[in-house]
This record gives structure tokens, sequence and C-alpha cells, in this order.
């Protein structure tokens, strides 16, 4: 693993990002419009709805996101950064990007989500110490899948059927740390559903850096 | 493939026809079913309709029942009087004075005679205590709860609520386990396939990995219906159950992935990687999880696990070989897939 490779797919995801800024607003537009969708039809929100809204709302708004990261790029791509770079560094940069991605998504998601109605969490290191958790977890997922989607020529809706099931788990925990958090309930081993959710993201990043490699070299 | 290498297909028939028969065909140990009145005072003298399972209350000739209150404190039936084979009316004379200063106690009904040996009923009566009695207890160490007789012959445990569905153990539980050994079998030969690239360990882990879907789908199917018997409805909320959807739910997206691509190669890999993504996923799904959070399961929450009385020796006799002969029937159902996949390969390459 080499941090100079990492910083600089890191770096270049980035650019190519911010230099198509429509898809970059297009996501962040989709999050605002579905929040004020959302406030609209439910007009007051409490915070059950409140803590599943966001995961859902999360959820899908990701999935758009990822997809992009490993579909945009061409096969020419892959074969030049298979004769740059290690595919760990590689899915390392990759996962990295992902996951500032989607807590920056999260965070935007959460600022117009508690404009619209209010913000009930009530445990703030719980809430966001879990929630940067899962956002991990999820983009851990998301982009293994995003990997296996694109080397099987770049099928969108192969991405949503294999991500979902796959985060399902995760985001059950998440939505009971969440709701542990605005007090909806009251759950003294609370602790121990956040070190569950860490131990989830570590055998399935273990995973995906085992199982990379293979599938890489197609 | 010759006589011997059949083996094992036989052994799994003829263990699942025993267990099929044996565990459909032995009897319940005798129980009691339900008994009235549910609650009566000290001093009462308490005439107990108790309805009786697999019961011989008027065959049998020694009848003998007790209320037990804790392990020394107990009395002993006046009289006994069997109306028909399954139902029977006990005498009891509740003293006035108690051992305890507990306003309401609960009492276990413990039956016995020669035929069916000595079962319980726990919490059969509410003792409510009624002005002050005197903290005596002698009226309540005499009974003699010693020389109870032991049913003969081969009989599965009767268990309140869960009754004649208790064989279902071995059908229900024995699905999972040997699901479990085709997923590992599966997942082996991905790991394989990725370390040698060889075609034929791609085959093999997708065969063995359909069963195992095809196992997870039966296991849910006799888990609904047992849970309609006993919990009354087909699904709840319980953690085991929608764990275990999820579980069926990421193995259903695998089906969905190796119909998604036709280059071979390529799905190949692509499967392989899953199926050890899928398992390692699975792993906290059906194992932590549902550790952690309550469940109607046995062995969550505080219930009892496999093992003390809900499986005791009987059911163990059929249990073990049901796991078994269902594993082999698996292995003999992926091998059958196994050929099929083989020669439509072979086709393919062919033409």
């Amino acid at each position: 693993m080499n941090i100079i490779n990492i910083k600089d797919i890191f770096i270049k995801e980035f650019s190519v990002e911010f230099r198509q800024k429509f898809a970059f607003f297009g996501i962040f537009l989709f999050a605002a419009t579905v929040v004020f969708l959302i406030y609209k039809s439910f007009n007051n929100i409490n915070p059950r709805e409140w803590t599943i809204l966001i995961w859902i709302i999360m959820l899908f708004a990701g999935l758009n996101a990822v997809v992009k990261s490993f579909l945009q790029e061409k096969k020419e791509t892959y074969l030049y950064y298979y004769t740059l770079f290690d595919p760990i560094d590689l899915i390392v940069a990759k996962l990295v990007y992902n996951f500032v991605f989607l807590c920056s998504l999260f965070l935007i998601i959460l600022g117009i989500l508690s404009v619209f109605s209010g913000f009930p969490v009530k445990d703030f290191s719980l809430f966001f110490s879990g929630s940067a958790l899962g956002i991990f977890g999820i983009s851990v997922v998301f982009t293994f899948v995003s990997v296996i989607s694109s080397a099987d020529g770049g099928n969108g809706t192969l991405m949503s059927i294999l991500a979902l099931p796959l985060v399902l788990p995760i985001v059950l925990l998440l939505l009971k740390i969440s709701q542990v958090s605005v007090r909806l309930l009251v759950d003294t081993s609370v602790v121990e559903d956040v070190w569950l959710l860490a131990g989830v993201d570590c055998i399935l990043l273990g995973a995906m850096l085992l199982l990379f490699p293979a599938l890489w070299r197609s | 493939m010759g006589v011997k290498g059949l083996w094992w297909k036989v052994a799994g028939v003829i263990i699942f026809i025993f267990v099929l028969i044996g565990g459909l065909c032995v009897p319940l140990r005798p129980g009691v079913t339900s008994s009235q009145p549910a609650n009566a005072k000290n001093g009462d003298t308490l005439f107990m309709n108790v309805i009786g399972y697999n019961t011989h209350f008027s065959t049998a000739q020694n009848h003998r029942a007790w209320l037990k209150l804790d392990s020394i404190h107990a009395i002993a039936a006046k009289d006994f009087f069997g109306k028909n084979e399954n139902e029977a009316v006990i005498t009891f004379y509740l003293p006035k004075d108690l051992p305890t200063s507990a306003k309401v106690r609960p009492l276990t009904l413990i039956v016995d005679n020669e035929l069916d040996g000595a079962f319980v009923q726990p919490n059969a009566l509410f003792l409510t205590i009624e002005d002050n009695p005197t903290h005596s207890s002698s009226s309540w160490t005499q009974a003699d709860l010693t020389n109870l007789s032991v049913a003969s012959g081969l009989k599965f445990p009767y268990r309140n609520i869960l009754n004649e569905t208790i064989r279902n153990t071995f059908f229900h539980v024995a699905l999972w386990f040997a699901m479990f050994i085709l997923l590992i079998a599966g997942l082996y030969h991905a790991i394989m396939y990725l370390r040698t690239g060889d075609y034929d360990h791609d085959i093999q882990s997708a065969s063995f990995n359909r069963i195992a879907i095809l196992y997870g789908v039966l296991g849910l199917l006799t888990g609904s219906v047992w849970a309609k018997f006993t919990w009354n409805t087909f699904w709840t909320t319980d953690v085991k159950l929608n764990m275990t959807a999820i579980a069926m739910l990421i193995y259903l997206a695998y089906l969905v992935l190796r119909g998604s691509s036709a280059d071979h190669d390529r799905r190949a890999k692509l499967a392989a990687s899953y199926t050890i993504f899928a398992f390692i996923a699975l792993i906290p799904l059906v194992f932590v999880i549902p550790r952690m959070t309550d469940s109607l399961h046995p062995g969550n929450g505080g219930n009892p696990a496999l093992g003390g009385e809900d499986l005791d020796h009987t059911l163990r006799l059929f249990f073990y070989p049901s796991i078994i002969a269902l594993s082999l029937l698996g292995t003999w159902m992926a091998s059958l897939l196994i050929r099929y996949e083989r020669l439509k390969e072979k086709i393919f390459l062919k033409s």
C-alpha cells in the first residue's frame, strides 16, 4: 500500500467529480428534492419517522452517487491504472473517496432535513459516531458492489440489486442506534451495537481487500 | 459411477426415512394440557379438573398428585378420580398456614402413576393468601415426593404450547444446519475457484449454493407453519426471522448475479467473490445480532438454547440423523445439478 498513490488517485477522483459539476450537484439536488417532497407530504415529522427517513434518503442518494464512481470510467482507463497502481491502492483510494463523498452527502441531507423538520437528536456523540461507522460500512459495500457491476459490463440495475440486501444489516443497526440517540428507545447495551457495527465494517473491509485483486485482474 | 459411489445416497435416503417414520410416529410423553381452576385461597378445598394428553387416568391404578411450592414444600392430593383416560378431578385440602409471607404464590402440579410416569404442569395454580396466615410449614412438609414412577418406552418430551409440533425440530432446525453445511461447501468451492481458476469449481459452488437457497426457503416455510401453531402468526417481528429473511435476500441476489452475465469466466469470478462476501456478511446476521437481542427462539434473550431439557435424548436420537440425512440429500441434489451443468458446458464447448 502506498499512501502517495492513494492520495493521488483520491485527488484525481475529486477533481474529476468537480469538473463534471452537473453530476455532482445532481445528486445533491436529488437529495434536496426528496427531502422537500417528504417534508411536504408529512408536514410534521416525528422523531421516529425522522430517523427512518434520513437513512432511507441516504441509502438511495448514496447508491446513485457511488454507481458512478466505477461505472463512469472506460475500459482503457482501467488498463492504464493497471499499469500504474497496485490494486489495493486503487480500491482504498476509491473507498476513501466514496466515504468522504457519502459523509458530505449525509451532512447535507441532515442539514436540509433539520431546516424543514427540526433536529431531534439528543445524544450527539452516539449519533455521529454511529453514523460515521455506518456510512463507512455502506461505502465499503457500495464500493465493492460497484466493482462487481462495473466488471459485469457497467450494469447499474445489478448494482442496486446486489447492494441493497448487503447493506440491510448495517442499516438496521444504524436505525437502532439513531433511534436510541433521539431517545425513542432506552437501551443500555447500545454501545455493543456500535462495536458490532465497527466489527461488521472491519469484516467487510477485510473481505473487500482480499477479493478485489482477484476481480481486478479481469 | 459404480455401486461403490452410491452408498452415501442410500444412507441419506435410509436415514431420512428413519427420521420421517420415527419423528412422526413416536408418541409424546404424557402431560397436562390445562387445569381448572387457576386460582385458589388458602384454607380452601380444591377440586382441580385436570385435562391430560396421552395420559392413562382411568387405566392406571396408583395415582398420586402433589402441589409443589418450592423444593422442600409441597402438599399431597387427598383424592384422585379419573373420569376417563384424559380427564381427572384431583382434590386438595389447601392448608391455612403457609411457609412464606408472599401474597400470591404459584404452585406446580405434579401427577404420577405407574403407566405414565411423573409429569408436571408449572404454575398450575396461583394461591392467594388471605387474612394473616400463621407462618408455619408443618402441613407443607409431610408430602412424600419420592419413588416417582418412570414411564417406559421411547417418547418425545411433552411441552406446553409446542405439543405435537415439537416434531418439527427434526425438519425446521435440521434444515438450517444442513443449509449451513451446503453454504460452507459452496464457499469452499468459491475460494478454490479464485485460487485455481478451474471452471468446474464454479459449477460446484453454484450448485451447492442453489440447493442451500432451496433449503433456506424450506426452512422459512417450515418455521412459518410452526410459528402459526405456536405463536399464532405466520410471521413475527422476531429478529431471527427478519435476519434470516435478509440472508435469503442476499443469496437471492446471488442468483440474479449469476443470471446477469453471458461471459462464463467473468460470471464465475464475480459469483465466487460475491459468495465469499455474502457468506461473511451472513455471519453477523445469523450468529451475532440475534444473540444480542431478545427473540422468541430458543437460545436468545435468556431462553435456553438447544440442550438441557429442550433437546432431550429422544429428540437427539432423530435430530442429529436428520441433519446428516438432509445434508446427504442436499449433496445428492447438488451433485445432480453439477452433472447437468457439466453436460451443458460440454455441449457449449462443442458447438
